[in-house]
């Protein structure tokens, strides 16, 4: 390993982008929430989608619609979402693409079932296309077990880092995180690749939502107008090193070291 | 030939979005009340729908992504719903409102009530979306959309007084009020960038599988097919400045708004535009129809297009579908074609700068376009439409509940 790894940006890079699976360009989700391993150095280890990852990132009446009308149909004691794990992950740009024959998620395959492919001229329903269906009924219980699991409790949500405010080590208001900036270099994933490591958090002194992108170097700030403005609503941008974050709980970030230590985002 | 179809995609597109049911007859309103002096409105739509829809293209060509995409992409899951929400009901209200004024294009033509229309109008209309072909559709519909070109012929024949035409260019007539101008200059400028639009263009730049070597082919459906769509509604508010704006008559339906072209060109002209209307609306409806699909697929990540068989985009089909049946139903409750429009018209022009912000945004993201990123010109285009929409986005409401919807 000679060249550096590489380095993302959660929000910008990854969530909210379309998953696509390599074998046939079939569209099969989005990156609703990431799955996070925690511990001393938390890592990536799968993409989560469908309504019990997107419910939570919502918030508000339409996020707990979501997420209990998906619970109603579940059969699990505690359901969990559609699940990817980061090893079958081949390529991240515009859009996240995934080896292997994942299954569409519940909700299609009921309607192509029960609905569409009642209709005439629907042709090709089901997974025509993907050679490993032959035998369906066993193959598919497997892949129902692995894929739709159990909610797991111990795993971190991705989403649930961002937006949380930020104290200073004697509890003054530091800011708000805005980001989660991603390496690649942490433990191998099924021998395959290296996971993305949570770096650290960008953080925004003023509360105002997304930095569309408007984080990178100022070379980036095009169009200028909208990129002077949106840095503007941010105020000051600095970028905490994990392990300068002293704790990490549901409500707040504790930073170990004062504001003024942290870096600037100028020097990424 | 073929160079020539393939800018059909662009024809349809602008079609549905300058010269559809709501326009068709807002246009020639327009030109009854205000002549030629809300024209420069009309300029400035083209203009502004133009540097998008060929943002929106280049980055379907270039990263395969298409509008609504970007939209969850850029803006994230709380303000994509949100955008999500709005384009879906104004797509669902203009949908109803196409179905009616394809129907309406009907009856003219037939004498029959409009509402027996309506049911076989939407049933053909998803056959359509179901099984034909996507390129199929849109050359289909695109090409007899042009018979509105007629309106242009019919404008020659009239022979009207030009130098008129020229000093209402800049005269708004004195009897209007400023807010009632002011209100139409905002449901011309919907109407114009409508957001189906661009979702429509981008989904079927996806749908026709571009790649990099199709961005000449992508600028040459936004260059050709939305000035020609802004070129047919001015013409037909000239059309109508000519014939009814002497007798202060106001055109209130379809077969009052035909009617310059009767004048000009009898018969035979009549029955070239009422194909031309039928092919309009009919493909706006196409158009409507598949953004409530694309727009909803695109949020949540399902497998959308017509590009793979309907058994394999299931949740796509079932929205495009529901879509269909309830705007049917909608339309059925003999509520005004017209008037729908004209609502709808003003609550898009609301919601057009959350969807044309993450356009530009992705428009300059190098991550997305290497070296196809926007040019300084795009740029500078952009952020004043981005000022512009923002003004109208906060004027609209308001001035449509001053104004009475224009009253």
């Amino acid at each position: 390993m000679t060249e550096p790894a590489r380095v993302l940006h959660a929000r910008l890079h990854l969530l909210d982008r379309q998953v696509v699976r390599e074998s046939d360009d079939r569209l099969l989700c989005k990156v609703d929430d990431l799955e996070m391993r925690p511990g001393d150095r938390p890592y990536v280890t799968a993409i989560l989608s469908g309504p019990l990852a997107l419910g939570p990132r919502l918030g508000g009446l339409p996020g707990w619609l979501m997420t209990e009308t998906d619970r109603l149909f579940r059969r699990e004691e505690r359901p969990g979402p559609y699940r990817i794990e980061m090893s079958l992950v081949t390529e991240i740009g515009s859009a996240v693409r995934v080896a292997g024959h994942r299954q569409d998620l519940a909700l299609e395959r009921w309607l192509t079932r029960n609905v569409v492919g009642r209709i005439p001229g629907a042709a090709g329903t089901e997974e025509q296309g993907d050679p490993e269906s032959g035998a369906r009924d066993a193959p598919e219980k497997a892949l129902r077990v692995r894929e739709r699991g159990e909610d797991r409790p111990d795993a971190m949500r991705l989403g649930g880092l961002l937006g949380r405010t930020v104290r200073g080590p004697s509890g003054e208001a530091a800011g708000d995180t805005v980001d989660v900036r991603l390496v690649q270099d942490g433990p191998l994933l099924a021998g395959v690749h290296h996971a993305f490591r949570a770096a650290g958090l960008l953080i925004a002194r003023r509360r105002a939502g997304r930095l569309f992108g408007y984080e990178r170097g100022p070379g980036l700030w095009r169009p200028s107008l909208l990129g002077a403005l949106v840095r503007r609503m941010h105020g000051e941008i600095r970028y905490a090193e994990w392990d300068q974050i002293e704790s990490l709980d549901d409500e707040e970030v504790r930073l170990g070291v004062p504001w003024e230590r942290l870096r600037s985002t100028a020097d990424l | 030939m073929k160079r020539f179809l393939a800018v059909t995609l662009g024809i349809l597109t602008a079609f549905g979005g300058f010269v559809d049911i709501g326009d068709l007859v807002a246009n020639a309103v327009v030109g009854s009340r205000f002549g030629m002096s809300l024209a420069w409105v009309v300029v400035v739509g083209i203009i502004g729908i133009c540097v998008f829809a060929e943002m929106s293209g280049r980055i379907a060509a270039v990263s395969q992504r298409p509008v609504f995409d970007l939209v969850r992409e850029r803006m994230g899951p709380r303000a994509g719903l949100v955008n999500l929400g709005a384009s879906f009901f104004i797509n669902v209200l203009t949908l109803a409102a196409e179905i009616g004024g394809a129907a309406l294009a009907l009856e003219l033509v037939t004498g029959l009530n409009y509402l027996l229309w309506v049911p076989p109008v939407a049933l053909v209309a998803w056959l359509v979306m179901w099984r034909v072909k996507f390129e199929t559709m849109e050359r289909v519909f695109g090409l007899a959309g042009l018979a509105l070109v007629v309106f242009i012929v019919a404008l020659w024949q009239l022979g009207p007084d030009w130098g008129e035409l020229t000093t209402q260019l800049v005269r708004p007539p004195q009897d209007e009020g400023v807010p009632t101008y002011l209100y139409y200059a905002i449901a011309l400028l919907g109407g114009a960038m409508t957001p189906y639009e661009v979702f429509f263009f981008s989904s079927g730049g996806v749908e026709e599988r571009w790649t990099r070597r199709d961005l000449v082919t992508a600028r040459a459906n936004v260059f050709v097919g939305f000035p020609l769509g802004g070129v047919l509604s001015l013409t037909i508010a000239a059309c109508a400045a000519t014939v009814f704006m002497p007798v202060a008559a106001e055109p209130d339906s379809l077969g009052q708004m035909v009617l310059p072209v009767a004048q000009g060109l009898g018969k035979v002209g009549l029955g070239v535009v009422i194909l031309g209307v039928f092919a309009a609306t009919f493909g706006a409806t196409l158009e409507t129809a598949l953004s409530s699909g694309y727009s909803l697929s695109q949020y949540f990540g399902w497998q959308w297009g017509k590009y793979v068989v309907p058994g394999r985009a299931a949740r796509f089909h079932v929205t495009v579908l529901a879509s269909v049946i309830v705007a049917t139903a909608l339309i059925l409750t003999t509520i005004d074609p017209i008037k729908v429009t004209e609502y709808s018209l003003v609550f898009s022009a609301a919601a057009l700068p959350l969807t044309y912000l993450p356009v530009l945004m992705i428009a300059n993201d190098p991550d997305y376009m290497g070296e196809k990123v926007n040019g300084r010109f795009s740029n500078v285009l952009g952020s004043f439409y981005m000022v512009l929409l923002l003004v109208v986005a906060v004027a609209a409401i308001p001035l449509m509940i001053a104004t009475k919807a224009g009253q």
